[in-house]
């Protein structure tokens, strides 16, 4: 029972950073049809931010939001260089255009900053454990489920009390009409790339906390991971990207924590098997984006 | 109020519009008539911007506003009702409503208070105010987009099939209700394959076809016209 | 052949030019460098490149091998990509390199190989440390980089000499570095009269090892010791995840975590026992090195795949003193092969009855308060070092 508890504890703190990046993704493909994959590299800009942040001299806290502020840069830069030229065109042409920006800015960056990895010093106090009644839990896991937890509120609340906000949903959910009703169409797309950069500096930071390094292609594994969670929750509906997240961190762990020795080298096939299934009841994921009746 | 010379618009090499002129005065209500792809639908579209507008002049309230951005011609006062009513399902009718005014920032002052406006002119919606827009039957999903564009305070709205798929009292519900807005000051540009309706509340009809205007006049006139009802209006 | 004739010319008259005197074109040793400078290959391959270009100038100052044969060196980016790297080989092997150095990974390493070694071109990998490599490909075929049957040699033996007798294993079948050289090691460890508390799997880039620690966590007996070869960024994150849950257990690893994360991990890596391929202590060879490197470059190299790059050429020099100046491949592919205890900045490397798989010096290293401390600098005994498979 302890175990069970404590696993699933891990089990959301993981999929707390998963829901942040697939929301990131989710987002951006809501208002604009593209698959952005060089949202990876939004998360490794946010790691280099930290490091050199720190490398001159700043606190700790203070080279965290320097992160973060260059990932949203970047973010705005790639929608403003790479992604506004290409709005109307084919979901393939985006989704090509989106792998070309991610591979030029992980070779930028192995070949301007280092193909090595750069340490970030994560102070000694986020590496002890958290005791909770009878349960340990490691502080980045609580720390991680505590950011997660805010940054996904603070976004409910954007998106339910700020015109702005509202005016993202209703973009997230007909791009046309949203724009025939007088919004501007080049600022919602800068929020969304806006927003998806704090949602992938955020979830940087948490990754981070937890490797101590960045490198080049640090954003690789976890852009697919959210990808699949975007599927799984149905593209272009932001609350299942949220879902679908958790739900994959859920089951990887449980995964991980639970299966007999035996099989564990299978695990990655037996959760993607899973999401399969899942997508095999709801093909378009578990909350898909509502159609309007027609 | 709107002006239209020899407007054409093309997709790609094909011609949807091919130079099209008339006018819509203060408060008038015309009915825009014809089959299935003679261009109705790409005309209203490119009033607001969003269809590619290859040549000819509009100008809306004196001004040209064929160059003009969809949110500045929601500001001058012209807001188009999309075919299909495509209301913000995910959304509640009152986030739906305050999208309507998201436009104009001299609006937002007013936003609850033309809301409440709105309420009172489709009480289901007021009922329902808290509620999703998906959750709504079609014909409170096409008062919804009705007052939707009317929150933007317009001078001239645009309506593109605003009977499609509703139950025929439901359509004269809303009809009646487009007729009174006449007394609002508020022109009709509306779009409808049920001419006889649409010509019930208009005071002229046009009738386009193959991207021109092929016949034009008051509605009694083309409501007796025998070749029209059997080439574009049906049913007889 | 035109193309093949004025490049000749221009390198003719270039080497003229420099030596002011009349050419001896045909003294040139042509080394060549195929390597992932971009992509996930980059970490190694481009500081391999570094630490090999470095080598050359330094020789080619001092009048090329030997004093006579002057380095001609040239690199290619296979851009990480195997299929690449046989294009780039086949490409090399037609300008006609006397030696070729191939990427630090095994498939692209054994795709440029069967290509070179087979047009007779002796062939190393820059840092392939998988023991199997050059038996894979053949007679021409040779690696460079400490084993990882050698560092799980070095690290059972520390292990045992330890008193540790129950050791836990981390492994992750996603590479062969990450699989095999845990699995020497319980070889090694177990052979020596060990035994193992238990073996779990991780997937690389996984990050989160919160599920696999609260297993460790449940062991009854607690293990004396756990070994894993994880590195960037699973090892930084496991060892938190393993102190966080307050466990103590030493670790060992090995040299995939010599790396500045490492030591910038604060108290969660402290006591860390790591192998890797050497160390600078005062007046050593390495020091030396480093002390040259940063002389000329204004800084230290980053990591030991500089040393290791620069290895080469102190191989290939003793090779072409070995081989009495023949370039031919024949002649320098044996003359590698029997090599021993040549110097190199790392320490000393042999390949003399290793099957083209170098016997080199390991270091073990702690990690304290932030930096490597010198545990000590071993040979294992060939006989130590299980057999490649």
């Amino acid at each position: 029972m302890d175990i069970v508890l404590q696993q699933l504890l891990n089990a959301v703190a993981l999929g707390g950073t998963y829901a942040l990046l697939a929301l990131g993704l989710a987002i951006v493909f809501s208002v604009m049809g593209l698959i952005n994959f060089a949202h990876g590299e939004l998360m490794t800009a946010t790691g280099y931010g930290i490091f050199f942040g720190i490398a001159a001299g700043f606190p700790f806290i203070l080279s965290l939001g320097m992160g973060v502020g260059l990932a949203v840069v970047l973010a705005l830069s790639m929608e403003r260089v790479a992604f506004r030229p290409i709005r109307r065109a084919s979901p393939t042409i985006m989704l090509l255009t989106s792998f070309a920006v991610s591979t030029i800015l992980h070779t930028l960056m192995q070949n301007l900053i280092s193909a090595r990895p750069k340490p970030i010093p994560i102070p000694d106090m986020l590496a002890g454990a958290v005791t909770i009644g009878a349960h340990q839990i490691g502080t980045i896991q609580v720390l991680s489920i505590v950011i997660a937890a805010v940054s996904l509120i603070g976004l409910t609340l954007f998106f339910r009390a700020t015109l702005l906000g509202i005016g993202m949903r209703a973009a997230a959910e007909d791009f046309d009409v949203a724009r025939l009703m007088g919004l501007n169409a080049n600022r919602v797309i800068a929020v969304a790339f806006a927003i998806s950069g704090v949602l992938a500096g955020i979830a940087g930071i948490l990754w981070l906390f937890q490797r101590g390094s960045v490198d080049p292609l640090m954003g690789f594994v976890p852009v697919l991971k959210a990808f699949i969670a975007v599927v799984l929750g149905g593209m272009g509906s932001l609350v299942g990207a949220v879902a679908g997240g958790f739900i994959l961190g859920v089951v990887e762990v449980l995964l991980r924590a639970f299966l007999p020795d035996a099989l564990i080298s299978y695990r990655d096939a037996i959760s993607l098997s899973i999401v399969i299934a899942i997508l095999y009841f709801y093909p378009d994921g578990i909350i898909p984006r509502r159609e309007n009746i027609r | 109020m709107l002006e239209v010379h020899d407007l054409r618009v093309s997709y790609g090499p094909i011609q949807a519009v091919r130079g099209v002129s008339f006018s819509v005065a203060k408060g008038e209500i015309v009915a825009l008539l014809g089959a299935n792809g003679a261009g109705k639908s790409s005309i209203l579209k490119a009033f607001m911007g969003i269809a590619p507008r290859s040549a000819g002049r509009i100008s809306f309230a004196g001004e040209a506003v064929e160059r003009a951005d969809t949110a500045s011609i929601v500001r001058r006062g012209l807001t188009l009702v999309p075919e299909g009513r495509r209301v913000f399902s995910q959304l509640s009718v009152l986030e739906n409503l305050k999208i309507g005014a998201a436009a104009n920032r001299q609006l937002r002052g007013r936003t609850l208070e033309n809301c409440e406006r709105m309420y009172a002119l489709f009480p289901k919606l007021a009922e329902r105010r808290d509620q999703l827009a998906g959750s709504l039957s079609g014909g409170e999903q096409q008062m919804l987009a009705i007052a939707r564009a009317l929150m933007s305070e317009p001078r001239m709205l645009l309506l593109d099939e605003p009977s499609l798929g509703l139950a025929p009292n439901v359509v004269d519900q809303i009809f009646d209700f487009l007729k009174a807005l006449q007394k609002q000051d508020i022109a009709l540009l509306i779009v409808e394959q049920n001419a006889e309706t649409a010509l019930d509340i208009a005071a002229r009809g046009l009738v386009l076809a193959q991207g021109r205007i092929g016949k034009e006049g008051a509605s009694a006139a083309l409501r007796a016209d025998e070749e029209l009802q059997r080439l574009y209006l049906g049913a007889g | 052949m035109f193309r093949k004739s004025l490049n000749l010319g221009v390198a003719t008259l270039g080497l003229a030019m420099m030596l002011g005197g009349p050419a001896h074109a045909e003294e040139t040793f042509k080394l060549g460098f195929l390597g992932g400078l971009t992509g996930y290959l980059a970490p190694y391959d481009q500081p391999s490149l570094d630490g090999l270009t470095f080598g050359v100038d330094e020789i080619n100052k001092a009048g090329g091998l030997q004093g006579k044969y002057k380095i001609e060196l040239v690199s290619r980016d296979m851009r990480s990509e195997t299929a690449e790297s046989a294009v780039i080989a086949q490409e090399l092997a037609g300008a006609g390199v006397n030696f070729l150095v191939v990427p630090c990974d095994v498939d692209p390493a054994v795709a440029a190989g069967q290509i070179s070694a087979a047009a007779g071109i002796p062939t190393m990998s820059s840092c392939a440390s998988t023991p199997t490599l050059p038996g894979i490909v053949g007679e021409y075929m040779f690696s460079n980089y400490t084993a990882d049957n050698l560092q799980a040699a070095a690290l059972g033996d520390y292990a045992m000499k330890q008193g540790y007798k129950n050791a836990f294993v981390m492994l992750s079948k996603d590479t062969p570095y990450t699989q095999k050289l845990p699995e020497y090691f319980v070889e090694v460890f177990k052979k020596k009269g060990g035994s193992i508390a238990g073996i779990i799997e991780y997937k690389m880039g996984q990050q989160d090892f919160a599920a696999e620690v609260t297993k460790i966590k449940g062991l009854s007996p607690a293990p004396d010791v756990i070994m894993t070869s994880a590195y960037e960024p699973d090892f930084p994150a496991f060892i938190k995840a393993l102190r966080a849950a307050g466990i103590t257990t030493p670790v060992l690893g090995s040299d995939g975590i010599d790396s500045p994360t490492t030591l910038a991990l604060g108290d969660v890596a402290e006591g860390v026992v790591f192998t890797n391929a050497g160390f600078a202590t005062e007046g050593s060879a390495l020091a030396k090195f480093f002390a040259d490197y940063k002389a000329a470059k204004g800084k230290e190299p980053e990591t030991l795949y500089v040393a290791t790059g620069y290895d080469i050429v102190k191989v290939l020099d003793a090779a072409v003193g070995a081989s009495q100046g023949k370039l031919d491949g024949k002649s320098l592919r044996d003359a590698v092969d029997g090599l021993e205890n040549v110097a190199v900045a790392t320490g000393t490397m042999t390949y003399k009855g290793m099957n083209r798989v170098p016997l080199r010096t390991v270091a073990l290293n702690k990690v304290t308060g932030g930096a490597r401390a010198l545990v000590e600098l071993v040979t294992p005994a060939a006989a130590d070092v299980p057999a490649a498979q």
